[in-house]
């Protein structure tokens, strides 16, 4: 289905509305004399009807708005247009036209809902235009216009085909002179050396050039000295620390879930050295792009592509309604629907500069998006949540483990050229040697066959058929269950607790606390009537709750309990050693207690119990009966279907035990299908169902959408034909595909902008994420179109691009303002100089640690928090930056690394414009506040390091060289000497109030915060 | 280095700030972030409004922090006492369900309440002091919200959107009509002193506004109640006379390096910050300083007794902020997390009492101190929560979240006190009357203040962005 794709021009001439106004006034008072003659003759739609839809309709139905998806203003929309009642007009029905019911008040609905009413002349007009066929001249019908005819969408052209007026050979300078000459303007003297070499280092490293590099660049005699300094900078492994940051803003990426439940996402850092990795090494974009959002599948051979996918997950999510709260629950969908929401405009927004998320309720006002596009593309995501997903970063380890899972996937399918490859020879031995090697290991569990149960609260208990006892009604918020049950065999052991999963428990428990979770205070056995319990030794489970282990249900202290949390939804088994075996009769019978005292509700769903005879230690995971009793059988007695149970059961093991033996994989937080389960966050079965959402609301789901994309994109396909029992990723792979095709003129056009902006400071589209209707539209088409075409065929080299741009003579320019260029281009969109930059949040930060000496240039691991981290109430933690020693380790490195905390982002770099991660945000205001007058005059990042510059810069020269050593803070902090002026005011205030005071001076000033 | 040349505002501010050479105080008071970046100015025919006539010029928002119980406070249900401990049945379609739990048997509130005033406002035996305020107040019964998780609640609450990222009600009025004094910041939140609430900072951002119009942190309860107005005390380097002295000297060499560099507006901008950031230095001590209060002021506020006294001194702190001009002040009840706040899971007995001991003395004493001082005349208190509660019980005593129907009430200026708009079904459980959203409340707060909510926006990522999203609709009926 292709909709939205026209956009409709009305009549919005104010001159033309007041005249038909006036008309509408005149008609209207002959109206009456009409009205009152049914057979009366054709009313004219221009003169009797127009004008009243006009004056009645159109503030909410027209050009302006367009409510319910409806509007009197053009022929199109007014006769088959409208959400809940298209058509709301049905020729030769007058009558049954919901429009005439709603403005005569006997429909659903009112129309106007506000301001005065239709008349009745007014109504009985409409009726009979309606009745007499609603006919509308094609000359009103209103102008349509493609909405796909935009410059954004157009295709690319060939190189050739750009036309520049005065040169033959295109490049970023002609395309900018030929603009400026058309206004009498042309390109200023390019800036000093000095001023080059600072813009540039910041610019491609974000660091300053110490002296040393300045006076050597000044003093270079080569001509080409700034080209070989250029290609210093983009081999420099800073470079990718520096241009990584652009991407994290527009990816909004950060370390935490933000939301209520702000937890720390431990394994977000991995994704972050993938993009410096990347930058570093130059990877195509095509490639960067794939690997983003679908690596996992397209390269699976490859880590890193694996890793990419953090920028699926960048975003914030929240926890509460995603794992928390139940499962059952409207908010729980709403919540999915919204999470694929921040992931497709992650990738669309940031890839194609489009806005497509306008379209999840509606399709797109302005541009070509229907809201069957967007929910093709919730399709596309609908089978990855945000979790921590497992890799392996040896990719030999990855292959192996690979080829486990597939094994283990063939071995749980069970088909029959699995069973037939069961009973062959290489298998057989293979489960012969098991055998042999097995020994005396083989052991039982044997499940306990309860005849009473009792619960001390008030619970409902039933038994189920596998002998298990499901808790059911009330909850108390305590409860202890007794299970008394017959033994089977002549010796036990020890004894086994499974507490099981059950539909009917909150997130499938096995816990009945709302959050699927319990507590067992004490587990206690006892032996045919008698009061004392058998003593217990040698406590194990599965998993141990943290700070809740298994030991703490033998420890006879009630307040301390075993809990499984977050590992809910999930059977859980624990094992107890008796300390000595006991020896049974038919007679003998066991009473269990499950003491679960600690309240709130913290109880068992469904338990089951089962006793071993076998030899101490008994392991969690010894035989089951089935497998023992093959093997009891002589291996010449058994039959087939024996065998292959037996050869399941040993592969199965064989695999595991190898998986288990491969060194544990890393994690990294991305968009994941398969993955361990939190809480009540767990593996999607598959895909989801995702259904149009009528105005975006989970009550009014309309048809199901299949995967797909946007159609505006001429040439390529907007719905992809995947089977639906496709694993999720070949949904992403197509997704992938679409994104980086070479006809995909959005994405190319969009990336060339995006790093334009970041060295001019302004795109040449100004709206880098929206290239729609209501974007800008570019200063300079040929130049855009002319590097996206340079950039798509020649590589897709972001270093190549970085370098033509910063070697042109437009980015070399000098950023003073010269007069003719102030009155004619004010703005500078033509860039006749140089824009004049602040620094950022990153760039003053790094520059401060390198000018004191301190920065330390150890790459990539772990982010730093820079902040004290304790507890909070709840899952947030209590973050306290003016806790943190700057003096640590922990605060040398480079911002990149700097650990980004979501709603409570570094209160420093805040002042300085440093997004939060809430937002994708491709560009950064760049303010100017008394806040950060006051952060930077008084923060104690800043008062520390002006001691640290200070002591510096006197430990590196002579004492008492005060003059000296205030021209070299100057030297560090502006980059070039100072002049005899300035150094007698500042050596005078040096004098009186110290070096480090001189500094902090230095590090306030406008030259030192601004870039020429 | 992403700066362009001409970063903020509207064409005409583009051009006003890039011509080099001196620049009038609008201008500079643009870059600076104080007043609105609109082609909208707020005007004095309208009282300071930008669209229509103010009657407020100053808003007092008092949180509810965690979902404040409608049911057990203000909406008082005879139902509830008929069926309590029934099985909880609406007798519609539509399905009952909670979000963290099982719904429960219908649960009664276990305090009682009366009607008082002249209107007759049924309100909590729990609130004895904001009993005697209700002729004032003016009633939101049955606003309703799209979510019942804390995290879109209180985001929806405080921003108009369920997604993070999107400036806050607060934000919106120190970009919409800027500040009203050099001295404070224009907005301020003050956190409850156990913690920052749910979203943290994410309730009061500036989202894609300029970051100036963020909300002001500042934590009462801390020796430097807010970061960077002076030096750190561990730079012991940074004397008074250093601080003097070295501002006079930055001052002088960066109107040296301005005059070289085109006198770029920007720079012009900073070199008036720091002159700006003086005067705060110099103001904003004062103003924090609640001690400077009579005895007899501290008292009424509750500063004298522990569990008034954190509560009690931010309201008390708000009226010292809003009388020195600060335009917009957030007064937080309750931290993050499942305790100390309105979040009543576990018993509305034992959780929601202490709330309310610690809020009703503090906000009654509010009110009348600003009606005494007449600064009630142009200013707004709100009294806000992200959702309500639960007819039904969540284990014994205890609520779960509703967002189908919650209460919210307003007090000052260009209120009609004393009225109550809206209503809810027997059960409280939905609103079904004179239904409102936090758009409309949105909507009519910035009515009061001279803004149409439909005018107030920015544009970001394709949409211009509002407030109130694409909804709202003031709600004449609780205006005077």
């Amino acid at each position: 289905m292709i909709c939205g794709q026209l956009v409709m021009v009305g009549y919005t001439n104010l001159h033309r509305s007041v005249a038909l106004m006036i008309a509408s006034l005149l008609v209207g008072l002959a109206q009456l004399a009409v009205a009152a003659d049914p057979v009366a003759d054709a009313i004219d739609f221009e003169s009797a009807v127009q004008p009243i839809l006009q004056r009645a309709c159109l503030r909410c139905h027209g050009p302006e708005k367009q409510k319910a998806d409806f509007r009197v203003d053009l022929r199109q929309s007014a006769l088959h247009g409208g959400e809940s009642y298209a058509p709301n007009i049905v020729p030769g029905k007058g009558d049954e036209s919901p429009l005439i019911k709603f403005i005569s008040g006997t429909g659903d609905l009112v129309m106007p809902p506000e301001g005065d009413r239709l008349t009745a002349a007014e109504i009985s007009t409409l009726r009979l235009w309606i009745d007499q066929g609603a006919k509308w001249p094609d000359a009103l019908a209103g102008e349509v216009k493609d909405k796909r005819d935009w410059w954004s969408l157009r295709p690319l052209p060939t190189a050739d085909s750009i036309k520049l007026r005065n040169v033959r050979r295109p490049s970023i300078d002609a395309f900018i002179q030929d603009k400026l000459e058309a206004s009498n303007l042309k390109l200023v003297p390019e800036a000093t050396r000095l001023s080059l070499i600072r813009r540039v280092y910041f610019d491609l490293i974000g660091l300053p050039p110490t002296p040393e590099e300045v006076q050597a660049f000044v003093a270079d005699p080569a001509t080409n000295a700034y080209e070989l300094l250029v290609d210093r900078l983009l081999d420099s492994p800073r470079f990718g620390e520096r241009w990584a940051r652009h991407w994290i803003d527009a990816a909004h990426f950060a370390e935490t879930h933000g939301n209520d439940q702000d937890r720390i996402r431990e394994n977000a850092w991995p994704y972050r050295d993938y993009l410096i990795q990347s930058l570093n090494a130059d990877k195509p974009y095509a490639r960067f792009v794939q690997e983003q959002v679908a690596g996992d599948v397209l390269f699976p051979d490859d880590p890193q592509a694996t890793i990419a996918l953090g920028f699926l997950a960048a975003g914030p999510w929240d926890e509460s309604s995603l794992r928390d709260i139940r499962e059952d629950t409207l908010d729980r969908q709403i919540a999915r629907y919204l999470d694929r929401d921040d992931m497709i405009a992650n990738v669309i927004n940031n890839v194609t500069s489009l806005t497509v998320q306008c379209a999840r309720c509606h399709d797109h006002k302005f541009d070509p998006i229907s809201q069957a596009d967007y929910y093709a593309l919730q399709a596309v995501f609908s089978g990855v949540e945000r979790a921590n997903r497992a890799y392996d970063p040896d990719p030999a380890v990855g292959v192996k483990r690979r080829n486990l899972t597939v094994r283990r996937g063939q071995l749980q399918q069970k088909g029959p050229t699995l069973l037939a490859e069961l009973l062959a020879p290489a298998i057989q031995e293979q489960v012969a040697d098991w055998e042999r090697r097995l020994g005396s290991q083989g052991a039982v569990w044997r499940p306990l066959d309860p005849e009473s149960f009792l619960s001390s609260d008030g619970a409902t208990l039933t038994k189920l058929s596998d002998g298990s006892v499901l808790s059911g009604g009330t909850r108390p918020e305590r409860d202890t269950i007794t299970i008394i049950a017959p033994i089977t065999l002549p010796k036990v052991t020890a004894v086994k607790l499974e507490v099981l999963t059950d539909d009917s428990l909150p997130h499938r428990g096995p816990g009945r606390q709302d959050n699927g979770n319990l507590h067992l205070s004490e587990f206690e056995i006892f032996v045919d009537g008698s009061d004392v319990p058998l003593a217990l030794v040698n406590p194990r489970a599965d998993f141990d709750q943290q700070d809740w282990g298994i030991a703490r249900a033998i420890d006879k202290v009630e307040p301390t309990a075993w809990g499984i949390y977050p590992q809910v939804g999930r059977t859980h088994a624990a094992v107890f050693e008796l300390r000595e075996p006991l020896v049974s009769t038919a007679a003998t019978k066991l009473k269990i207690v499950l003491k679960q005292r600690h309240g709130g509700g913290h109880l068992i769903g469904r338990a089951r119990l089962m006793i071993s005879d076998a030899a101490p230690p008994v392991r969690l995971d010894v035989l089951p009966e089935p497998i023992a009793a093959i093997l009891a059988t002589s291996s010449e007695q058994r039959s087939d279907q024996q065998r292959i149970d037996l050869a399941l059961f040993q592969q199965t093991e064989d695999v595991e035990r190898q998986i288990s033996q491969l060194p544990i994989p890393s994690r990294v937080y991305s968009a994941a299908a398969d993955f361990e389960p939190d809480g009540g966050l767990r593996p999607p079965p598959g895909p989801r169902p995702i259904h149009v959402l009528h105005r975006g609301d989970i009550n009014h789901p309309r048809d199901a959408a299949v995967p797909g994309t946007l159609g505006c994109v001429v040439g390529l396909k907007s719905r992809f034909e995947i089977n639906a029992t496709a694993p999720e990723s070949e949904r992403r792979a197509a997704l992938a595909r679409w994104l980086t095709d070479s006809q995909n003129a959005l994405t190319w056009r969009s990336i060339v902008n995006r790093v334009w902006h970041h060295h001019f400071g302004r795109g040449l589209v100004g709206t880098l994420n929206d290239f729609g209707h209501m974007g800008e539209v570019p200063t300079h088409p040929e130049l855009l179109d002319w590097l996206a075409i340079e950039f798509r065929d020649q590589g897709q080299s972001l270093k190549q691009l970085h370098r033509i741009i910063v070697t042109s003579a437009t980015y070399r320019q000098t950023a003073s303002v010269n007069p003719e260029a102030a009155v004619a281009d004010p703005d500078n969109r033509l860039l006749s100089r140089m824009n004049r930059t602040r620094l950022d949040a990153e760039c003053v930060r790094d520059a401060v640690l390198q000018v004191s000496g301190r920065l330390n240039l150890r790459m990539g691991g772990p982010s730093d928090r820079q902040f004290d981290l304790q507890p909070g109430i709840h899952v947030t933690p209590k973050v306290d930056y003016t806790k943190f020693n700057l003096d640590s380790d922990l605060g040398r490195r480079r911002s990149i690394y700097r650990f980004l905390f979501r709603t409570l982002p570094d209160p420093f770099m805040e002042t300085l414009d440093c997004p939060s991660g809430d937002q994708i945000t491709p560009t950064r205001t760049n303010s100017v506040t008394v806040q950060q007058a006051l952060a930077l005059w008084n923060d104690v990042f800043i008062a520390r390091h002006c001691e640290h510059i200070a002591s510096r810069i006197q430990n590196e020269s002579a004492a008492n060289q005060l003059r000296q050593q205030v021209a070299r803070a100057s030297a560090l902090i502006l980059c070039r000497t100072a002049t005899e002026a300035e150094l007698d005011a500042l050596v005078a205030y040096a004098e009186k109030h110290g070096l480090a005071n001189a500094c902090r001076l230095l590090l306030n000033s406008n030259e030192f915060l601004f870039v020429n | 280095m992403s700066t362009p040349a001409i970063n903020v505002g509207t064409p005409r501010r583009d051009f006003l700030s890039s011509i080099a050479g001196g620049f009038g105080s609008v201008a500079l008071a643009n870059l600076l972030g104080q007043t609105q970046s609109l082609a909208d100015q707020p005007r004095p025919e309208f009282n300071g409004g930008l669209h229509h006539p103010a009657k407020v010029r100053r808003v007092i928002q008092l949180f509810m922090n965690g979902g404040a119980s409608q049911m057990d406070l203000f909406d008082y249900k005879p139902e509830l006492f008929r069926r309590a401990g029934e099985k909880f049945d609406p007798g519609t379609s539509e399905r009952v369900e909670a979000a963290t739990s099982a719904p429960g048997n219908v649960l009664k509130p276990p305090f009682e309440l009366h009607q008082k005033g002249q209107c007759g406002r049924w309100i909590s035996d729990l609130l004895p002091h904001l009993g005697n305020h209700v002729d004032d107040m003016a009633f939101l019964m049955a606003m309703k919200s799209r979510t019942n998780v804390h995290g879109p609640g209180s985001y929806l609450m405080n921003t108009g959107f369920l997604l993070p990222g999107f400036p806050s009600l607060g934000a919106w009025v120190s970009y919409g009509l800027g500040s009203l004094t050099d001295n404070l910041p224009t907005f301020v939140v003050l956190p409850d002193a156990r913690g920052l609430p749910y979203n943290q900072k994410g309730n009061f951002a500036s989202g894609f506004l300029p970051v100036t119009h963020q909300g002001t942190i500042i934590n009462s309860s801390q020796a430097e109640p807010i970061a960077d107005l002076k030096a750190p005390a561990s730079a012991t380097f940074i004397t008074l006379d250093a601080d003097r002295d070295g501002l006079a000297l930055l001052q002088q060499m960066n109107r040296t390096h301005l005059a070289a560099n085109d006198h770029d507006s920007r720079l012009e901008a900073r070199i008036r910050s720091y002159e700006l950031a003086a005067k705060m230095q110099l103001s904003a001590p004062e103003a924090f300083d609640v001690t400077r209060e009579s005895e007899a002021t501290q008292k009424s506020y509750g500063l004298d007794e522990k569990p008034t006294e954190d509560f009690g001194k931010r309201c008390l702190l708000a009226r010292r902020l809003i009388e020195r001009g600060v335009r917009f002040v957030q007064v937080w009840s309750g931290a993050g997390g499942p305790s100390n706040n309105w979040d009543n899971h576990n018993s509305i007995v034992k959780e929601l009492a202490p709330m309310c001991q610690a809020t009703d003395k503090p906000i009654a004493a509010l009110l009348m101190d600003l009606k005494q001082r007449g600064l009630l005349e142009d200013t707004l208190v709100l009294w806000n929560t992200e959702f309500g509660r639960m007819p039904f019980s969540q284990g014994s005593e205890g609520r779960d979240h509703n967002g189908g129907s919650f209460v919210g009430w307003m007090v000052g200026a260009g209120v009609k006190g004393g009225t109550s708009y809206g209503e809810s079904d027997p059960w409280a459980w939905r609103a079904v009357r004179d239904v409102t959203t936090n758009y409309d409340f949105h909507a009519t707060v910035l009515h009061l203040l001279g803004i149409d909510h439909e005018r107030l926006s920015m544009k970001n990522n394709g949409a211009n962005r509002r407030l109130t999203d694409v909804h709202g609709h003031v709600v004449h009926a609780v205006l005077a």
